[in-house]
Formats: structure tokens, sequence, C-alpha cells
């Protein structure tokens, strides 16, 4: 018999009765071991039977001596990679947690040494990171050893498998779990450099993980093409996020912006920074840095430069948390797991509240507005020299909310606030610009949809509407609604047009009536009217009136039909108004004047006065489109009266064609008594049409009479 | 002592023995206290606790005194709580020993009578010092009355009050020494032989739960004796290991006789049960075996003390021989199974022998084994036992280790008398290693958490 058939016999034994009675295939394996202890195939059946029984410590014994005993064991090995995915994954079932219990019982010299043979033979380099992680996990001394290199190794990875976005299974594991324990070791001495490289990984990593944008099918978001820029409309319930290369939980990050500020902390406190280190929040970073700043131009060498990096980094993150914040609240679509439907989309325009208020007081928000720049604080510099407009405006404008409708409105308008506080810091010295761009660079902010958003209202904030239009045009280009992509509630669309009403609201504040006009019939044609008229509260009208404030405030509209229509019909009313009462005589902007009037009736009331006030002055007025688009009551009474003895015999043409029919026809008295039945009938037939839904009117007016309404601004 | 036994006569039974043993305790105080080494009880107060407690008869004329049952039990009581409340070791070991070690008179009978009572309402009631003096005592006793007292306790708690064994299954922890013990004692008591020789189930499942919670139990006795080499003839085994292996390899044959006569009483549940349990008892007596390197290593006895006797084998090989042939002649109902049986107690003898052998628990050649075999009938297994493993190694799948075999090493045992395990045996080498890879590489468990 030679040894090979003994241990043959011996094994195939134990086997056979393993499942009758598994204590005496032990017995027989135990024996066998005690004739051939040098033989493999005995040990890993001993081994077979325990872990298929799922004893963990018996196991843990085995797999220990089989280790020592047989290091150059293929077998031995496959076992251990088995053991160390289970430990690597986050599977929960038993079987799973029997493998990590196994590898738990072993001393850990061998865990120690398992997990280094076993990132030796691995040739992925997730997997091996994934192994490496797990030795520096459990034993901390290998941190100084490994971790830095894991680190960089990781980092490579990126570079060389050309992932595009900084959200990918690599630097996921390098910024949630090799950075921390590189940075919290203490015997770990790392230069500034390095670690300011490290948290600016990190700060990337974990912007670009709560602004990503919604993926379909689980997918990650591609390449931040222009493509992906386009506002997505379609799905949009909570999905499912994962990391390519990673699990779905694996992938999930908890408290992104919390996680990046223990990391500051620690690096903060690492690089020696200036400050207490028990900062917790960002806003009071931003107030440290912001008095840092004040002594930056006193500092030399190497403290400012720290000081430097101090005061661009800390900006740079509250920069982009409070943009966030606020482009999360204006655009809730562009982000995944936020729930839509809780608050849309909210757009930022001039504030035209005032619009039916008297002419004078609303007269040329813009044309002096430059005479007000102040430049009275010297460290003040402006903020760009290319743009003159309204530079003084930026200061203490009011953004007007809606409260009911905007839950979180005080937050919003503080992160607003916040952010443009940071960028203005970031702006406030060279230095600080300079390195400010080097970031913005390398993580190609241009391409952020989000934060274009924010710049955009920034810039609009700061009454720069010459630059904000550039701005917008780009914006307008990407979000060009394109087909298929539209949702069925046509909120999608709207969203899309967000760049072109915020257009037209710059060029109204520029005094651009015509490119207002032009853009805002544009944005109202692709509207659906509501089919029934908003009740306005009296709450809404009073605050309105009560307040008087100049001209000059911003207001957030919600991005709905229901919001955006009023504000289009407003907006061309403040054009015309500004135009209409004047000393020269347009008829035609009157008319407009009157039937845009009708809009948010009696508000408009006073304006109304007026109007017929000029038309009194005149004696008369033409406005052929007049039973087309004016239904209102009380204006069909004024109107009827004007015709009156008592209302002055003012000589109306209201009607298609009239004029050419007086011309003709001035000495025949029948044919006037004609007209005068004509216009009878047309108003007995107006007063029926008082019920027709308005804003539905309105809109007809805007799409039918387009091309007048553009035409008729100079 | 004269004056203690003339204020002794008057008493009635009770306060008499009462009074003798708080006697005997203030004598062993003032004994131990003296110094005198050994402390020895002298004849006369063995005499009065014979006369007093035992009531042994001093001569033929008196009528000995005797004892109501109440009586006797108030006096176990009063025994019990004297041994509990004295603290000192010594004390109480002397004490034990002047009422319970034999004389060889015919006052031993009550003697026995009185200990088995006294061990089994210790058993009863938890009296680990009661416990702990006659593990003592069941270590220096001649092995036919140690098995006399685990037959009682066996009585008492496996077969006369069903449901109690669970009182006697706490001695493992209270007293783990006793427990060795009485494993011992009951494994030399059922031999296997005979129907009444054959363990009750109840002690069989005992015995398997104590062993596979704690191996180590078996070798309890080996662990706390300093091995002097004037082991008391014809005791105990030092371990129950010899009996165990016994009945593991015995029990296919005893237990499959059983099962003739349950047929006929029509419950066959001894049979269904009895099987597996001496699989795992098997199981476990192999892993003891397995600890002993290391345990013998550490007093420096590898190699010089045979747990197992080869005496003790032949007996068993030639008991198996001659059953396995009646077994044969027997078997005409089924001779597959039969077979099957009898290839089941080779198996378990040969891998008993194997196991022994490869970590020093038996101390032989294979020349030896094969003596000691030669009447069995073929197995395959036993065959390669016997022959042992294959020198040269072949098998492709794994590299040889160089300093493995411990069976290389098996010459300067085979030269050595196999009958004299004890001679002091010049063994340089006491690490000498069986099994290379426990012994020198201890394994640091880490507790699961």
């Amino acid at each position: 018999m030679s040894a090979l058939k003994d241990c043959e016999f011996l094994v195939k034994r134990a086997r056979e009765l393993v499942s009758e009675d598994p204590c005496a295939a032990k017995a027989w394996l135990i024996t066998a071991r005690t004739l051939y202890p040098a033989d493999f195939n005995i040990q890993y059946e001993m081994y077979t039977i325990e872990r298929n029984a799922e004893r963990t410590a018996s196991a843990g014994r085995l797999l220990y001596d089989m280790f020592i005993n047989f290091p150059d064991q293929p077998i031995v090995w496959r076992e251990i990679s088995v053991i160390t995915g289970a430990l690597r994954s986050d599977c929960q079932d038993k079987h799973a947690l029997f493998l990590r219990g196994l590898f738990e019982t072993l001393p850990g010299r061998v865990q120690c040494e398992m997990l280094l043979k076993a990132t030796e033979q691995c040739f992925n380099t997730l997997e091996k990171a994934e192994m490496l992680l797990l030795l520096l996990k459990r034993f901390p001394e290998s941190v100084v050893q490994h971790g830095v290199n894991l680190g960089e190794t990781l980092l490579e990875a990126e570079v060389s498998e050309s992932l595009e976005t900084p959200v990918n299974c690599f630097r996921k594991l390098f910024v949630c779990e090799v950075l921390p324990l590189i940075i919290n070791n203490v015997d770990m001495r790392l230069p500034a450099s390095l670690l300011q490289k490290y948290i600016l990984k990190a700060a990337e990593f974990y912007i670009g993980y709560v602004a990503r944008g919604p993926s379909s099918d689980g997918q990650m978001q591609g390449a931040p093409e222009v493509g992906s820029l386009t506002s997505p409309g379609a799905s949009r319930g909570p999905q499912r996020y994962v990391i390519d290369g990673l699990s779905e939980k694996s992938s999930m990050v908890v408290e992104p912006w919390e996680r990046l500020l223990d990391i500051l902390a620690v690096v903060g406190a690492r690089c020696e920074w200036q400050g207490d280190k028990g900062q917790r929040s960002y806003v009071d970073m931003l107030q440290r840095v912001k008095e840092l700043c004040r002594y930056l131009p006193s500092l030399e060498g190497e403290t400012r430069s720290r000081c430097c990096s101090q005061v661009v980094i800390c900006s740079v993150l509250v920069l982009f948390r409070s943009a966030f914040l606020y482009a999360s609240t204006v655009q809730p679509a562009l982000f995944q797991g936020l729930n839509v439907l809780s608050s849309g989309p909210w757009i930022l325009l001039e504030d035209l509240s005032l619009v039916y208020s008297d002419v004078e007081v609303n007269r040329g928000p813009v044309k002096h507005a430059h005479k007000k720049r102040k430049m009275a604080d010297g460290r003040e510099k402006p903020m760009s020299s290319d743009d003159e407009e309204g530079l003084g405006k930026g200061r203490g404008r009011h953004i007007l909310v809606n409260k009911a409708e905007m839950p979180g409105w005080s937050e919003t308008l503080e992160s607003f606030r916040t952010a443009r506080e940071s960028w203005d810091l970031l702006h406030s010295h060279e230095s600080l610009e300079t390195e400010f761009k080097k970031i913005c660079a390398s993580w190609k902010t241009d391409s952020w949809l989000w934060f274009r958003i924010f710049l955009t209202d920034m810039i609009i904030y700061q009454g720069q509407y010459r630059k904000a239009l550039s701005s917008l045009h780009q914006m307008a280009a990407v979000q060009q609604p394109q087909p298929g992509q539209q949702s069925p509630s046509g909120q999608a669309s709207l969203e899309s047009s967000r760049a072109l009403i915020q257009q037209a609201s710059c060029h109204y504040a520029l005094g651009e009536y015509r490119m207002a006009c032009e853009k805002l019939l544009d944005v109202v044609s692709g509207l659906v009217p509501p089919t029934h008229e908003p009740v306005r509260t009296l709450e809404e009208q009073g605050k309105v009136k009560n307040k008087s404030r100049k001209g000059s405030d911003l207001r957030l509209l919600p991005c709905t039909s229901k919001a955006i229509l009023p504000f289009c019909l407003q907006l061309m009313l403040a054009c015309f108004k500004l135009r209409v009462f004047t000393d020269s005589r347009d008829d035609l902007s009157l008319g407009h004047v009157v039937v845009l009037l009708q809009h948010d009736w009696p508000q408009g009331e006073s304006l109304f006065l007026k109007a017929l006030e000029k038309i009194c002055q005149q004696a008369s007025f033409q406005y052929e489109n007049f039973f087309n688009y004016v239904t209102n009551i009380d204006m069909l009474e004024e109107f009827a009266y004007l015709r009156t003895p008592e209302g002055g015999r003012i000589q109306l043409e209201l009607l298609p064609n009239q004029g050419m029919l007086i011309k003709h026809h001035t000495v025949t008295r029948g044919i006037t008594k004609g007209v005068k039945e004509d216009f009878r009938l047309a108003m007995e037939r107006q007063v029926s049409r008082c019920g027709e839904n308005l804003l539905g009117v309105l809109h007809r007016f805007c799409l039918n009479e387009k091309i007048m309404i553009i035409q008729s601004l100079p | 002592m004269g004056d203690i036994r003339q204020s002794l006569l008057p008493r009635d039974v009770l306060s008499a023995a009462k009074e003798l043993l708080y006697h005997l305790d203030i004598y062993i105080c003032n004994l131990v206290q003296s110094g005198r080494q050994p402390p020895q009880v002298d004849t006369k107060t063995l005499e009065l606790v014979e006369e007093f407690i035992l009531h042994s008869p001093k001569d033929r004329n008196i009528q000995p005194r005797r004892m109501s049952a109440l009586q006797e039990l108030q006096l176990l009581e009063i025994m019990c709580s004297c041994f509990q409340e004295q603290s000192r070791d010594a004390v109480r070991q002397l004490m034990f020993s002047a009422l319970f070690s034999l004389q060889g008179n015919q006052a031993d009978e009550s003697r026995m009578a009185l200990l088995s009572k006294l061990v089994s309402m210790a058993v009863a009631v938890g009296r680990v010092p009661i416990l702990e003096c006659a593990a003592t005592w069941l270590q220096r006793t001649h092995r036919v009355y140690c098995v006399r007292l685990a037959r009682v306790l066996v009585d008492d708690y496996c077969s006369l009050v069903p449901g109690s064994v669970s009182t006697l299954q706490n001695i493992h922890s209270s007293s783990p020494r006793f427990c060795c013990q009485f494993i011992t004692a009951v494994t030399t008591l059922y031999d296997l032989t005979t129907e009444d020789l054959t363990p009750p189930l109840e002690l069989l499942q005992m015995i398997v739960s104590w062993l596979q919670d704690d191996p180590h139990l078996v070798l309890v006795t080996l662990l706390n004796t300093q091995l002097s080499g004037s082991q008391p003839i014809s005791s105990l085994d030092l371990t129950p290991l010899g009996g165990l292996v016994r009945w593991c390899v015995k029990a296919p044959l005893a237990y499959r006789r059983d099962k003739k006569q349950v047929l006929t009483n029509g419950t066959a549940e001894s049979e269904m049960e009895a099987g597996p349990l001496f699989s795992t008892l098997h199981l476990s007596v192999l892993q003891v075996l397995m600890l002993l390197p290391n345990i013998l290593n550490e007093k420096g006895l590898f190699g010089r003390l045979a747990l197992l006797q080869p005496e003790t084998l032949a007996t068993l090989t030639s008991d198996l021989s001659r059953l396995l042939d009646r077994a044969d002649k027997h078997a005409h109902a089924g001779p597959a199974s039969s077979h099957a049986l009898s290839q089941l107690v080779l198996d378990r003898l040969a891998q008993a022998l194997q196991v022994a052998l490869a970590n020093g628990a038996l101390l032989c050649s294979r020349e030896d084994l094969r003596a000691i075999c030669s009447r069995l009938p073929h197995n395959n297994l036993l065959q390669l036992v016997m022959s042992g493993p294959v020198m040269y190694y072949d098998n492709i799948h794994t590299t040889p280790l160089m300093a493995f075999s411990p069976h290389s090493g098996h010459s300067p045992i085979a030269s050595h008398p196999t009958h004299q395990p004890l001679a002091s045996h010049p063994s340089p080498h006491p690490q000498y290693p069986a099994q290379p890879y426990l012994s020198t590489m201890p394994f640091p468990y880490r507790p699961n958490h």
C-alpha cells in the first residue's frame, strides 16, 4: 500500500460516513491525521466537515493549522479568498456571518499575515485595496507602512482607468475609508501640502456625491458632457444609486457634509490652522476665515501661505455647500434623492408687485442706478470691471418669497447669502482668487449646471444683468427642451424655460423692453393656462399694497405655469406702461395696457382710470382688438359710458375695420347709425363673455398678437 | 482514650456518635498542629470509631448497638456539616480517612455502607468537601470497593429515582476530581460482559455530555496527582481512558445482545440511542488522547507513562476475538449487519490504538500491536495501523515536511520492555514531539465575541 492510497482510503471512509455519523467520520480523520500528519487532503477534509457544519471555533482551529502547515496549497488560498471576500462584502446571510466569525477566531498575527498574503494575490486594484483596507482597519500599526501608499494607489487608479467623475469607487474608498485612517493615525507625519491635496480630493468627492444627478436604471451618471447638463425631466422617484464597482450599500454615504467637516477639522488641526479646533459648523467656519482674512495683507512667507490655504479651502467648502443648498431648493430635479414634489422649482426674477402702482414711482428702475454706486468703502473692490451696471444695487436688495409656499425660505435665503459672502471673500485678494480658480479648474466647476444656476442668480442679485444674460444664453443653449424628454405635466418644459424667463426679467431690468417681451412671449407660448383663475387671498393683496418699497427688489417665484403666466403678464404691462403714459399718443400700446390691466383686477384700477383720462384727453381711441380681449365688465361699462354725451362723446374705434367705414361714410347718417348699432351689439355680446376664463383670454392674446406686441415696442 | 470510651458508653447511640465526632475533630486538629509526620490516627481512636459510629461489635458477647433509620439520617447530617465546617483541608482528609479507610476487618462492611450513604447524600445536597475527600478515597482504595461505591451512586441516581440523574450530573462542576474518579470507577465496573454490567443509558448520556462539555474532565486526576511511582496496588486507573476505550469498542456487540433481549420486551429504544452516544463518546476519547502530548510533556512524562496498558488491551482483544467469533456463529438473521458491526468494533479498536500510540498514551511497538491483535478478524484500518504508515511520502499534493513523523522515533520505546511503562526511561528529550504541529504550535484561541 502506498501512502497516497492509504490517505485516499482514509478520506474516502470519512466521506462515506459524514452524513450518517459525523462523529465516526471525524474519528476516522483524527486517526488518519496521526498516521499521515503531512497529508493535506486529510486536514482539508476535517476542515470541510467543520466548515460545512458552520462550527466556528473548530473550523477556525483547522484553518489555522492548514495555514501554518500548508502555506502553499492553492486550496487553502481559495478558502482564504472566500473568507476575505466575505469580510469585504456587506452581505448579512448566515454563511457570510459564519465566515467572518471564522476569521475572528484566528490569532491577530495570522489574520494580519493572511490579509497581506491575500492582498498580494489580488490583481484587481479595487479588490486589492479593499483587502489592504481590511488590514489597516484591524491593525492600526500597519497604517504607517501602507496607508499613504494605498491612498496614492487609489488616486492613481482613478487616473489610469480614466474615470471622469470624482464619484467613483476608488475615490469613495480613498475618501471614506483610507483617508480617515491616515489622518487620524497619531503616528503618521504628513506634509501640509499632501493633507491639503487630500482634503480637496475629499471635498470634490463629497460635493460630487451630494450633487449627483438622478440616474436612470441605477447607472452612474455619465461623464459631465454637455448632454448631461440638460435638465432631467424623466423619472423622479427615489432611486437606487450605485457607484460602479461597489455594492448599493457601500455606494451610500451618510451625512456627506458632516463627514467632510470631520475631515476638515482633523486636517486643520494637523496643518496648524488658526482658530479653535472645536469649530463645528460651516457658518462658524466662514466667520473665522473672514476675520482671518483681515490679517492676510500683514502676513508674510510661510504664515501667509498657510493662512491663504486655510481661507481658500474653508471658503470653498462653505461656498459649494451653500450654493448646493440654494440650488437644491431652486431646482431640486437636478439632484438625486431630493423630494421634488415637496417644493417645486423656484426662479429668481424682478419683483413686479408694484406694477399696478403709479408710473412715476416705478419709473426707471435701472436708468439711474449707476449713479447710486458707492465706492465709499475703500476695501471693497468692484465686482468686475467689465460690468458697469447696477453695482450698488447688489447690497441690501430684498428677495421676496411667498413664505407659505416655501417652507424653508429662510434657510434658502440664508444659504444664498452665505454662498455670496464666500464668493466675495474668495475674490477679495488676488492670491485667494488665483487659488480658487485653480480649484475650480481642476474640479471642472464650469460643467456643474447647479453651480451655474447659483452663479447666475448671484449675478442677477448683484445687478450685473448684462453678464447674467450671457450666462443665461449659455444655459438656455443646453436647456433647450428636447423632444421626447418632456414630462406630461408640462412642468419640466417650464423648468427648462428657466433661462428664458430670467432673460426676459434681465432685459426688462436693463430697460430693453422689446427683448424682454420677445423672450417672455416665447415662454408664454409654451405655457398652459390654468383652467381656473387662481383665487387671490386678501393677505396677498394687502401685503403688496402696504409696503412702500423701491422697485429694485427680487422675487423667488415658483417655476410653474400658474405663477409664471401672471408674471409674464405683469412684465408685459410693466414694459408698456412706461411707454403709454407719456405725452405722445400710442393707441396700440394703450390698448395692450388696457387688456393687460384686466389681470389681477381691480389692482390695476387706478392705472385704468389713468388710461381713460388719457383717452378723454385724446377724445378718440382706436384699438381694433378690443372686443377680442377685453371682457372685464367694469371696463366695458366705462368704455360704453365714454361714448355717451355725459362721457364726453369720445370717438371709439374698437371694431375691426370700423375706422375705414367711418372715413368712407361720414356723411351718411344711416351708416353711422349702423356703426352705432354694431358697437351696441358688440358690447352686448361682450357682456355675455364676462364669465370666460380670463387667463385663457390673455394667453390667447399673447399667442395671437405676439408679432404685433413686439412690433409696438421700439 | 479509655476515659472517652467510658464517657461514651452511657450515652444513647446518636449522642455518643456525635460526641465522638466532636472528639475526633479536636484530636485531629491537635495532631495536625503538632506537626508530626506523617500524622497518624492511633488504633485506639480507630477502634472507637468502629464501636460508636460504625457500631461494629467489639466482641461477640456484646450485642451491637443499632441506630434507627432516623438516627442514622441525623448522624449523616451531622457528619455533612462537620466536614462542611472544617476549613482545613488536612484535618478533613485525616478525619475522612479515620472514618472510612478500609481496615481489612469486619467493620469494613458497615464502613462501606455508611460511606455510600454519606457520599450519596453529599451528591444530593452538593457538599463539595465530602466529594473532594471521596475523590481521594477513590484514588487510594482497592478498585473492588471503589466500584461498589460507584454502583450505589448509579443505583441511587440512575435506577431508583427516575429524573434524579440531573442531580448527579452537577458533580462535574461541583467536584471535577470526584467526577473523574467516578467515571473511572463506572467504566471499571461496567465491563459489558453481562446485561447487569452494561451501563444504563442515563449514565452513558451523562458521561457523553460531560466529555462534550470538557474533554479535560477525564484527565483531572492525572493533572492533579504527583506521580511518585507509588500508586496503591490495585487501585483504579489514573484515567478512565482504558475503560472508555473498552466501552466504545465493545459496545456494538454488547448492545446487539441487548437488542435481542429488548425485542422480547417490545422496546428497542436502548439500541436506537446507544449507537450514536457511543460514536460521540468514541470521538471524545480520541480527542482526549490528542490532548495528552502537551499535558504529558509539561509533566515530563511523555513516553514514560502508559495511560493504556498493553496488558489491558490484550485482555480486550482476546475478549473481542471470542465475542466476534461467537457473533459470527450466531449471525443467522443478518450476516451483513453482523459483519458491519464487527467491522465497526475493529475500526474503533484500530482508531483507539493508533491515536493512543501517536499521542503517547500507549507505549509499545507496532510489532507488539500485531501480537496483541493477532487473533482478530481482518480489518483494513487495523491492518494499516498494525503495519504503520508508509514512510516514504509520495503525495503529489503536498510538500513533505521534514520533522514530522513521530513514528520514526518509536524505536527507543519499542526497545523498552512494554510491561514496565513507569520504569525510569532516561528520555533526554521529554518534549519529544508526537504531534509536531500541535505541540510546537500552541493555538492561541481567540474567543468569539
